[in-house]
């Protein structure tokens, strides 16, 4: 049975919980009820989802020609 | 142990990761060039050391593990460091962290919810990654791992050879310290009522 867990709790499961690290079904039920019910953590929830695939869509970046040749020369010699 | 498989098996490793590892090696350098020679030089110390990966499902944080090392002992001194004395890396309870991250993401969620945002979109992503470049190391290379790259916080504790525990912490203060540092170097024209504490 799923109760409220409060902002306070919320918040220290935040980023367990969007970085799927919280592995006890009652622990994300009881999050979930209280993102049901809090318009706040919901928002900020939402929010640090947006910044999280922001942050991926500009870090993540494609190796040069350059390099994977030089790589491919090194195993080359393996 | 060094036969044509495991040739095969290491190449085909890095090939899927080469990315990843420069990507990863690009935030820890914080340069190109120096990023590039730190993968080219991860890889052969990988290779150097194939016998030590006993389980070949852990090849990935194994490879990391090596690049992170290698950053560390080879070109951390040399790193470019932008301005990170003006996060503080001080130790931080867990009660204040809390607080911290209530007080700061109200104001961080008008802001993120400020109808102009359209308007700086491209200007963010930029910011996102100075911001992200200024996070200390030990803060930075967590998040980079877990959020850039997928890693579980059981695979960054390998990689840095840290506990669980000690990735979960970091998380939660490099993400707070991140939003700090955009809340503080956003556009002097969203600024309007908020307080800029």
């Amino acid at each position: 049975m799923t109760h409220d867990i409060g902002c306070m709790r919320a918040i220290e499961a935040f980023y367990a919980y969007l970085d799927g690290e919280l592995d006890d079904p009652e622990s994300i039920a009881d999050f979930e009820h209280h993102l049901g019910h809090c318009r706040s953590c919901f928002s900020r929830i939402e929010m640090e989802k947006a910044l999280n695939e922001r942050m991926r869509k500009n870090a993540r970046r494609e190796s040069s020609e350059a390099l994977r040749e030089r790589v491919g020369k090194i195993m080359d010699k393996f | 142990m060094t036969d044509e498989r495991t040739k095969a098996f290491f190449g085909t490793g890095v090939e899927v990761n080469i990315d990843a590892l420069y990507s990863v090696a690009l935030r820890l350098t914080r340069r190109e060039a120096d990023a590039e020679d730190l993968v080219a030089e991860s890889v052969a110390k990988a290779w150097s050391a194939i016998g030590t990966l006993d389980d070949r499902e852990r090849f990935r944080p194994w490879l990391f593990r090596i690049l992170h090392n290698t950053f560390i002992s080879d070109y951390r001194k040399h790193a470019v460091r932008p301005d990170e004395a003006s996060y503080s890396d001080g130790d931080c309870e867990d009660d204040e962290l809390a607080t911290l991250l209530n007080e700061q993401s109200d104001d961080f969620l008008v802001w993120w919810a400020n109808p102009e945002r359209e308007f700086f979109n491209n200007l963010l992503g930029e910011s996102l990654l100075a911001a992200l470049d200024k996070l200390p190391e030990a803060y930075r290379t967590v998040v980079v791992l877990v959020n850039v790259e997928g890693f579980t916080y059981d695979e960054t504790a390998e990689v840095l050879g840290v506990a669980p525990g000690t990735v979960r912490s970091r998380m939660k203060r490099g993400r707070t310290l991140l939003q700090k540092a955009l809340w503080q170097q956003r556009p002097d024209s969203t600024k309007g009522a908020n307080n800029d504490s």
